[in-house]
């Protein structure tokens, strides 16, 4: 057997309630091949949660191949040499849990949750399919249809279809110019032959991290983890990519037409990666800006302006730069040019500094009481933990925000921001050249309810 | 590895305390999270609205945060806001109320902005105004979700008759004549502290609790009379019924039905085992994800289910699935082929252990998080269930059997006589 190398112990927990609370008790372990474990034992609810999360995403994809990781992860499902097609499922309905994956830029993951005198089937089939998948090409041509449904669902919603050209726009030469779930051309051409491909390239120890959430016993769980995956071979490596967007030089505007009754916007600017210096005040500038009813959008273009039925602003983490957009959706009869301008007042107000210490407090009460409140299943813990050691990597974080620690250091990143520094952040980034606005209206066939009301 | 020692059924410890003014209090106390989720529902919901003001509850319910005799509905913001929790209010078919979600030393403060909300809401008039003018824009955004129109097209048929052919948030031409005495008429009506449930769950102690609420809501006085309306009941279709709507869609969004059954319904834990078996369990186990998706690669989502709509009144039978639109008459026939093969031919043995040993396994699923076992004290108190459900659960479900699943599936669903609505790039027909 291998030793293990632990290069973290359980954590101390006093610098705060939050911190102890998602972080304690967490034990990283690296087995010999490079797979990262990481162990959260908990035992006040009767539950396992397993995760397996692969630093492969749209993010390491190619152009004419879009949708790659998305479709290998369905692939994942249809069996391996030890489970034949289905067996995964019914595995989990037999034993009363529940499994699903996702796919994002950034990542791939997967996760099973049982009851805990049952879950550790969960092991067994993540380290089989981890190397030993089959692709049967049969499967993979109705899974192709699958694939494609789910993707023609995005193409009915509206949000989806204005965020995809935004971001299109937005990112010329990175690929987080394109959406996860792939070009519909492109996934039309795919074939059994790349996928499995892929699959070689990245489906490793090297690229994974296993979390396990819940009540059990550290001890044995670590030992059967050993057993499972040790002898899995590390892969082959990969080169680190390194594709950097260049600034943008100017303001970029776009229109989608669609048949919708109701017009919508959305502005995106470029913003750092995670764990940057500034993404902690653009995280408060998030907050100050769209959470609750209390916020600035709702407060300004709900209640004042009643102008639109909801605004939203978003900046999510990413390993690469990406964006901080702002989102409305217009009540009939409003102008898009002028929610934009409203829009463009609030962000002004936040360059100029005019932010009361009242709204600083909530939004970072905000942002460390939605972390509590969005993590009272062990399964939302495991998620958590499982992004930030998957994204938060890389000599050019800071070494205390690297990996799950990430989650320490947030809230004590988020408690020193001053409000100079949103205003900083906010010239920094929300700069017109740096801007790409969308509009989203009706192609022009207005129903017949439409034409009666103009009647 | 030995696990013996393990409790999987969830025990939930609860304390029920009737106030002298009808209020029902449902306290359940767990310290593993410092959070603590508050669920307060008013025993009415758009089942007591008459047609032609149809969305009213719902828009009461939106509004009880609009303002408070003592509060702006900013400072109901900031209040709960500040302290970084979360408040939701809503109306809903058959209740209606809010719910806050806290950090658990915050939790005097959401009992303080609930009980304000039920008893002294104000409803100012521009607010009103305000809120109907953001509805009726809702209403519309709602025909960009072809899924959400072809469901408010199969309830318009199915519930016929009864209340529930409306969707909750009601129609433009209804909202945008409502008016704020309609509001306020609603709110003297129903909140009132005998049709009112307060559940609590999470990490407080529940003496400290009790007292704060006894010196709140323990003061909201009794109304003279609580109407309790009759709800018309839709009745069972004797015939089959299509309806076909164009949108400029990628997909067809397909729903073949008809009525349901209500929660209190003996046959119902027969009827969920057949929704397991037929296609409401996770993966692609059940029949239709199976065999619709799984091998046919007809869609992304297909599933069926009778038993989640169950409420007061009947809930509906529906089969679903959103396909390209080269694959309609394949889907149809799928969905229909598979609702009259479980009818015809009945389930396996095999089928129905599996089903038994997955409804009994997941069960501790529901008891992940302060609001879902809030939630569950709530359904307990409408329904009956009984605070011993979750050591009750296993056996309700032990006793069903292939031949209970057989007749019930027979007695319930009618292949003959179902409802099928599609939604998409297809020629009108009704």
């Amino acid at each position: 057997m291998t030793t293990h190398i632990k290069i973290g112990e359980a954590e101390a927990g006093t610098r705060s309630q939050t911190k102890s609370f998602i972080t304690r008790n967490v034990q990283k372990t690296i087995l010999s091949n490079g797979l990262t474990v990481l162990t959260k034992e908990m035992h006040d609810k009767p539950v396992v949660a397993t995760m397996v999360w692969y630093r492969v995403g749209s993010r390491n994809e190619e152009l004419g191949q879009t949708g790659k990781s998305h479709f290998l992860e369905h692939m994942l499902f249809k069996g391996t040499d030890r489970y034949k097609k289905g067996e995964i499922d019914l595995i989990t309905h037999l034993h009363g849990g529940s499994n699903n994956a996702f796919t994002w830029l950034d990542f791939t993951a997967y996760y099973f949750t049982f009851a805990a005198d049952r879950w550790e089937a969960s092991l067994e089939i993540e380290a089989s399919r981890m190397r030993n998948t089959t692709f049967v090409e049969e499967e993979f041509a109705s899974e192709k249809q699958v694939v494609e449904e789910e993707l023609r669902i995005g193409l009915d919603g509206p949000w989806e279809a204005l965020e995809n050209e935004v971001w299109a726009t937005a990112f010329r030469q990175h690929p987080y110019h394109w959406p996860t779930v792939g070009w519909l051309e492109d996934l039309e051409a795919a074939s059994g032959a790349d996928m499995k491909a892929y699959y070689d390239k990245w489906y490793h120890p090297r690229h994974a991290t296993l979390v396990v959430a819940g009540a059990f016993d550290s001890g044995e769980v670590l030992q059967k983890i050993e057993e499972l995956f040790g002898p899995v071979p590390p892969g082959p490596a990969t080169t680190p990519l390194r594709i950097l967007e260049p600034p943008q030089r100017g303001e970029k505007r776009l229109v989608v037409k669609k048949e919708t009754p109701v017009e919508r916007l959305l502005i995106g600017y470029h913003a750092p990666e995670v764990a940057h210096p500034d993404s902690y005040a653009l995280k408060v500038a998030e907050s100050v800006l769209s959470t609750g009813k209390s916020s600035r959008l709702y407060q300004r273009l709900v209640e004042r302006d009643q102008s639109v039925t909801k605004a939203d602003a978003s900046y999510h983490d990413h390993i690469d730069p990406s964006l901080f957009y702002f989102q409305a959706e217009l009540k009939p009869g409003f102008k898009l040019a002028d929610v934009e301008r409203a829009t463009f007042e609030e962000i002004d107000r936040l360059k100029r500094g005019d932010i009361s210490t009242a709204e600083m407090d909530k939004a970072k009460r905000q942002i460390e009481a939605s972390l509590v409140l969005s993590s009272e299943e062990p399964l939302q813990q495991a998620m958590l933990l499982g992004q930030y050691e998957t994204i938060a990597f890389g000599e050019h974080l800071p070494e205390d925000s690297r990996g799950y620690h990430y989650l320490d250091t947030l809230l004590e990143r988020v408690a020193a921001v001053k409000v100079d520094e949103i205003a900083t952040a906010a010239e920094k980034y929300f700069t017109e050249n740096n801007r790409t606005v969308g509009y989203l209206i009706s192609d022009g066939e207005p129903d017949a309810k439409e034409r009666d009301r103009a009647a | 590895m030995q696990h013996s020692q393990k409790r999987i059924t969830p025990r939930l410890d609860v304390e029920r305390v009737q106030l002298p003014n009808g209020l029902v209090l449902l306290l359940s106390e767990n310290h593993s999270i410092p959070s603590v989720s508050i669920n307060a529902i008013v025993r009415a919901g758009s089942r007591f609205e008459a047609d032609d003001k149809a969305g009213l509850a719902s828009l009461v319910g939106a509004l009880l945060d609009a303002g408070t005799v003592s509060r702006t509905s900013q400072e109901i913001a900031e209040t709960i806001e500040a302290a970084g929790g979360q408040l939701g209010t809503f109306g809903d078919y058959q209740s209606c109320g809010a719910v806050v979600r806290l950090l658990s030393q915050d939790v005097g403060l959401g009992l303080d902005v609930a009980s304000d909300l039920l008893m002294n809401a104000t409803f100012p008039d521009d607010k009103v105004r305000q809120d109907i003018d953001r509805r009726v824009a809702q209403l519309r955004a709602r025909l960009d979700v072809p899924r959400t129109q072809a469901s408010d097209v199969f309830n318009e048929i199915v519930f016929k008759g009864s209340p529930q052919h409306r969707p909750p948030m009601g129609y433009e031409e209804t909202v945008k004549v409502l008016t704020r005495a309609d509001v306020e008429g609603f709110y003297r009506r129903y909140y009132t502290p005998e049709n009112t449930l307060l559940a609590i769950a999470g990490d407080f102690d529940r003496n400290e609790v009790k007292g704060v609420i006894e010196a709140t809501l323990g003061k909201w006085s009794r109304s003279s009379e609580l109407p309790t309306p009759q709800v018309p009941l839709p009745g069972r279709q004797t015939s089959p019924i299509e309806k076909f709507v164009a949108a400029t869609k990628e997909q067809v969004n397909i729903i073949i039905g008809h009525l349901g059954i209500e929660r209190k319904n003996p046959d119902y834990y027969d009827l969920l085992v057949m929704d397991t078996i037929l296609g409401s369990s996770p993966g692609f186990t059940s029949r239709i994800p199976r065999i619709l998706r799984d091998e046919q690669g007809l869609a992304y989502s297909t599933f069926s289910n009778v038993t989640s709509s169950a409420g007061l009144d009947p809930g509906r039978f529906i089969a679903y699935i959103g396909t390209a639109p080269e694959n309609l008459d394949r889907a149809i026939s799928g969905l229909r082929g598979e609702i009259s093969r479980i009818v015809e031919g009945g389930v396996t043995s095999e089928e129905l252990e599996a089903a038994a040993r997955y409804l009994t396994g997941s069960f501790v699923f529901h008891f992940q998080r302060n609001s879902q076992i809030a939630d569950f004290l709530l359904e307990a108190e409408i329904y009956g269930l009984g605070f011993d459900y979750p050591e009750k659960y296993p056996e309700l479900i032990r006793a069903v059997s292939v031949e209970s699943v057989n007749r019930a599936t027979r007695k319930y669903i009618d292949p003959q006589n179902l409802t099928t609505v599609v939604v998409g790039p297809v020629h009108e027909a009704a």
